[in-house]
């Protein structure tokens, strides 16, 4: 009952607890950082990891399948020669330690790895190799057309194979890292090729388990993989959960560890609630709109240039990706070699559609056909912003919904009555499959099927093929951006992220600009 | 005698009904605008790559010839390969008819659980405010998105508020498979119990009113045995009637709930079939399909002139 | 329901037991509250169908794209949708598309079903063995898959939707007009207009059909809900109506993938479509107890 002599205690405990509160926190947190690094850092063997994603595979046939959702899984089974690096902007070696180059450019000598085993004990050689890489270059349903520019492929002793080439043709090393030019074992093992995908085999760091059509797929770790210590994981399993919200509970839920491609609006809670890492990797995706030039007057080239300068991107990324991407300036995007970051793609500037409109064929306005596809809202969103947006310059657009095949049967035949949209991921850690796809109407996509034709472009193109220095091909690559820029053969809409949400106890999983990723360098926390 | 007669005669209309079954749907599958070749080949769809798999698959050959070699495998027991995955339509059907099976089973044994109660309170007290409530409520159910009573019953007893039951997927096991199933089966039963409460309660009505309920009560029989062992005995068939002539419609139907809960179905492999032009899926498994329901129907039909003697053969 | 003929002597007019019938239904519809709660909400909806410009302040299609996902609030009664549009307006408006559609999506199914009901419980014979086996053939199909590959090869928009619906719903008329006019060609009214030399077409249309409608009209109720489902989940599947025209389907299906975050996108289409279900299932009960022979 002596309050004033309590005061000076009361006040010397608080400064002291203040004073403890002021160092003790930040080292606390420090060593709470350190921990965690530490706890991230070392890798430990074990775990069963469950993926849930958006469909299931199609095929396991690396030579002659199109979908994702099979590339994705049989690239853990199967592996290249070299493979596309993480930033994506190049290739390293995988199965091949390294290559020597002709002087005439057309002779490629790529030394193999030694000691690398095929999942049935077999050791890979040069025999393997050959057979592999003809079997996909002859496979003329399929990917065999990203091998034309080879002449022949041929086996130089155990560990050597030559590569010969028709003429000097830059891209060749990053087809050879194609998941089609997968090895496998000589003469699929004695088996027809049919039988051997429905259980392949490779060199990859999983090996095959079973596949329940619709249920699930699920690859074991293989034991012998040639980098010693991985993969990590037991075992890999794909699920098939269409719906975006039963994928996101059942991440929540502790069904699955992974949720691939949670919906945009997902992402902000998703990046908030403890215990889930959500993450939005670089990626090649990009976004269009497209005008078939054979639809009068869309081969007016200020009409394109006035639409699309009427497109506000920055709104769309907001409505349709909830604001987790950027709007696009080139058909090519950020993360393959020979982007140009200065690459004039037309922005939001409802002045210069105006002035554009005034030059045009059309000055009074037009009406237009925008082909949406069913099923796929940002399609339909794109549709409906286009026509509130060119509604001011004079055009109606009459907006029409077909279902996803019928749509994509519409653009393949480019018989798509006016706009559609469409996009792009890499599958090369080149321009060139993009570039040629898009701007050389000779070539199978007339043009992405827009049947846009500038000399100026298909020239620089088809230069930048044969170019091997990099200046050079990036000079080419520059031009052929501007030009296609201020052509607006294309609207460049947005790039967008690849998104995925998983537990945080996953480490080392990593999504490649390309769309894969390497499952060996994953493992799970205990 | 004239029952056999009877049986053997529906079973004989089967034929040109799934004849009929075929032929259409061969017509609308290649009416349908659109190519298989663009599911496989995405953007990747050049004319050259399309020609190719046109080839591989026969689709450049002209539509009777078509239509009389899918005949003509039919007939030996071949239901085609899907030309989307690649392996016969016969093991896609094989790994993905039991989820649907029991989809169909458990909703309508959920159905039956809820539809019977309600329907005998409803009848007993006729206008009565229970009746009307009965009526009223399962009604809602009938109104209600399927996806929308899926996403809720998940929400609310899988994920956020309780956590009874996993989240989608079927599961492992037998107890697996129906913890993971109970889900999809109330949102199916929801939307199916109103139409058999309905059947069933006017049937009930109509029985009750029977001399043989007034005899029976005037025998001083309880009133719980009047009406379990002798109402809706006699009530039952035209309930069980109206199951069967909605098995087509529930076929749909559980598109949607294996969509939302992650099933591997055979209403998913449809859908997605007519989708991607998977020809092949389509056909072979329509054809399935429609057997089992007329089938089903032929079975029904059967048992309620067995059940009820006075049925005639017409 | 007026079917009164007296165009021939001797032929009775309208059975004795069907004036005992309307006359009841005058006398009791409004003592019937499954009639009358049905038909409120119906006429309510329809009104607020019609007068939809009047009761919603904003164009059901204009865009504000920076108010885009924006929660119900004093401005926007529902909140606004992935384009900014406000939601209450274009809950309204799909009203009308779809309760038009739902009822023409009835309507057709119902006279093709009748007509060939009537034909085939009336002639009996081969006329009835065809229609049978239509009736077999549509019935063994799944019935979505059908009406998806109508849509699909007729093309999305509304008229492929009725058509589809339409070419899988005439079934189940066909056979309750089909099964009431076997009952009914048996009875003295008709027997004696057979006598009396008039036309089958007369008799028919004039004679058997007004009996023999009521089952129909009562089943029509529910079937209008459940066209309106089917609508509904064409939309969420992808096959609704072309945007950006409003619909009850789209905007739920549209809403479906943000159910966690943006919930109001799609529970309030979907709680549209439960009560025009509700009142329309109510009606079609209270017409039933009404109209049934007592």
């Amino acid at each position: 009952m002596t309050p004033r002599t309590r005061r000076p205690a009361l006040l010397a405990l608080v400064c002291g607890a203040l004073l403890a509160a002021l160092t003790i926190g930040p080292s606390a947190s420090a060593r709470t950082t350190a921990h965690a690094t530490s706890a991230a850092g070392t890798p430990v063997h074990g775990g069963d990891l469950i993926i849930a994603r958006t469909q299931d595979s199609t095929s396991m046939d690396a030579t002659s399948v199109f979908d994702n959702e099979s590339i994705w899984v049989f690239e853990q089974i199967m592996e290249p020669l070299y493979t596309v690096t993480a930033d994506g902007k190049s290739v390293k070696p995988w199965l091949a330690t390294g290559y020597t180059l002709s002087p005439d450019k057309k002779t490629y000598t790529f030394q193999l790895r030694k000691g690398v085993l095929f999942h049935n004990g077999k050791e890979m050689t040069s025999a393997d190799v050959v057979f592999s890489i003809n079997a996909a270059r002859t496979t003329k349903d399929g990917w065999g057309y990203i091998d034309t520019a080879i002449k022949s492929v041929t086996a130089k002793g155990k560990y050597q194979v030559v590569i010969k080439t028709k003429f000097p043709w830059a891209p060749l090393l990053a087809d050879i890292a194609l998941f089609s030019n997968a090895i496998v074992p000589n003469n699929y093992g004695g088996k027809t090729k049919a039988q051997f995908y429905t259980a392949p085999v490779g060199t990859g760091p999983f090996k095959w388990d079973h596949w329940t059509h619709g249920k699930e797929l699920k690859l074991d770790r293989f034991g012998k993989y040639w980098q010693a210590g991985k993969p990590y994981l037991n075992s890999v399993t794909w699920t098939n959960v269409p719906d975006d919200n039963t994928r996101e509970l059942q991440l929540k839920g502790g069904q699955a560890q992974v949720d691939e491609f949670p919906g945009w609006s997902q992402v902000a809670p998703l990046k908030a609630t403890s215990g889930i890492t959500m993450t939005l990797f670089p990626s090649t995706r990009t976004d269009y709109v497209l005008f078939n030039e054979h639809i009068k007057p869309l081969q007016d080239v200020h009409v394109r240039r006035a639409i699309s300068y009427a497109i506000d991107r920055k709104a769309l990324v907001k409505a349709i990706l909830f604001g987790n991407g950027t709007p696009a300036n080139s058909f090519m995007p950020p993360q393959v070699p020979y982007y140009n970051p200065k690459s004039p793609g037309l922005q939001y500037d409802m002045t210069k559609a105006k002035a554009e409109m005034a030059k045009s064929s059309v000055p009074k306005g037009f009406k237009l056909t925008f082909e949406a596809i069913g099923g796929q809202l940002d399609s339909e969103t794109i549709a409906q912003v286009v026509q509130a947006a060119v509604k001011p310059l004079g055009i109606t657009v009459n907006i029409i919904k077909k279902d996803a095949n019928a749509a994509q049967a519409d653009w393949s035949a480019a018989r798509y009555p006016g706009m559609t949209t469409s996009y792009w991921t890499m599958d090369i850690a080149d321009p060139d499959e993009l570039v040629s796809f898009s701007v050389d109407p000779s070539q199978g996509a007339h043009s992405f099927q827009t049947w846009y034709n500038n000399p100026v472009a298909i020239k620089a193109a088809r230069a930048a093929e044969r170019a091997f220095e990099p200046a050079k091909r990036q000079a080419l690559y520059n031009t052929v951006q501007s030009v296609a820029a201020q052509d607006a053969f294309m609207g460049f809409l947005y790039y967008s992220p690849f998104r995925y949400a998983y537990t945080s106890k996953l480490q080392g999983f990593q999504v490649y600009p390309t769309g894969n990723y390497h499952l060996e360098d994953a493992w799970l926390q205990k | 005698m004239d029952r056999l007669a009877y049986v053997l005669r529906r079973l004989a209309q089967l034929v040109p009904v799934v004849f009929g079954v075929t032929f259409v749907t061969f017509l609308l599958v290649h009416l349908l605008p659109g190519d298989p070749a663009v599911s496989v080949l995405g953007v990747h769809a050049t004319p050259q790559l399309v020609a190719q798999l046109h080839h591989k698959w026969g689709l450049d050959r002209s539509l009777p010839e078509q239509y009389w070699l899918f005949l003509e495998r039919v007939a030996h027991g071949n239901l085609g390969d899907s030309l989307l995955y690649r392996v016969p339509v016969r093991s896609l059907v094989v790994d993905r008819a039991p989820v649907t099976l029991l989809l169909l089973l458990y909703s309508t044994v959920l159905a039956v659980i809820i539809a019977i109660p309600l329907a005998l309170i409803a009848a007993r007290r006729k206008d009565g405010t229970a009746d009307q409530v009965v009526r009223a409520i399962p009604v809602v159910g009938l109104g209600m998105p399927a996806f929308w009573v899926g996403l809720m019953l998940i929400t609310l007893l899988a994920a956020d508020v309780v956590k009874w039951f996993p989240v989608g997927g079927y599961g492992n096991g037998f107890t697996g498979h129906l913890d993971s199933m109970f889900l999809p089966a109330l949102t199916v039963a929801i939307g199916t119990a109103p139409l058999l409460i309905r059947s069933l309660r006017a049937s009930l009505l109509s029985v009750l009113e029977s001399d043989y309920i007034t005899t029976a009560r005037a025998k001083g029989l309880p009133e719980r045995r009047v009406l379990l062992r002798h109402a809706l005995r006699n009530a039952i068939m035209p309930m069980i009637t109206v199951l069967g002539i909605n098995l087509g419609f529930l076929i749909g139907a559980t598109v949607v709930i294996e969509k939302v809960f992650a099933l591997p179905g055979v209403g998913a492999l449809i859908f997605d079939g007519i989708l991607q032009r998977d020809f092949e899926v389509v056909q072979g498994v329509t054809l399935l399909l429609a057997g089992l329901v007329v089938l089903v129907n032929i079975v029904i039909d059967v048992s309620y002139s067995l059940l009820d003697p006075r049925v005639r053969y017409d | 329901m007026a079917a009164v003929s007296a165009s021939a002597p001797g032929v009775p007019e309208v059975p004795a037991s069907e004036i005992a019938r309307r006359r009841t239904f005058r006398n009791r519809w409004y003592r019937t509250p499954s009639f009358v709660v049905g038909a409120t909400i119906v006429i309510l909806l329809i009104l607020a169908a019609i007068a939809a410009p009047l009761i919603t302040r904003y164009d059901p299609n204009g865009q504000d794209l920076l108010h885009a996902y924006s929660h119900p609030s004093g401005a926007h009664w529902l909140g606004t949708d992935q384009l900014g549009r406000d939601v209450f307006t274009r809950l309204v408006f799909a009203g009308r598309s779809d309760l038009l559609i739902g009822f023409v999506a009835v309507l057709c199914p119902f006279c093709l079903g009748t007509l060939l009901g009537s034909l085939a419980g009336f002639y009996g014979g081969f006329v009835d063995t065809i229609v049978m086996r239509l009736v077999d053939v549509v019935v063994a199909f799944p019935f979505l898959v059908l009406v998806i590959a109508l849509v699909f090869v007729l093309g999305p928009g509304a008229e492929s939707i009725i058509i589809a619906i339409t070419a899988v719903g005439w079934v189940s008329y066909a056979r309750i007009v089909r099964g009431e006019i076997l009952v009914q060609k048996r009875l003295d009214y008709v027997l004696a207009a057979r006598a009396a030399g008039l036309s089958d077409a007369r008799i028919i249309g004039r004679h058997l059909l007004p009996n023999v409608i009521t089952q129909a009209v009562v089943f029509s109720m529910s079937d209008i809900v459940l066209s309106i489902l089917a609508i509904v989940t064409l939309g969420y599947l992808g096959l609704g109506l072309p945007p950006p025209t409003a619909d009850w389907g789209s905007m739920a299906s549209d809403g479906e993938s943000l159910i966690t975050t943006q919930w109001q996108l799609t529970t309030f289409p979907g709680l549209a479509v439960v009560l025009t279900g509700l009142g329309l299932s109510l009606l079609g009960d209270g017409l039933a107890d009404l109209l049934a022979p007592e």
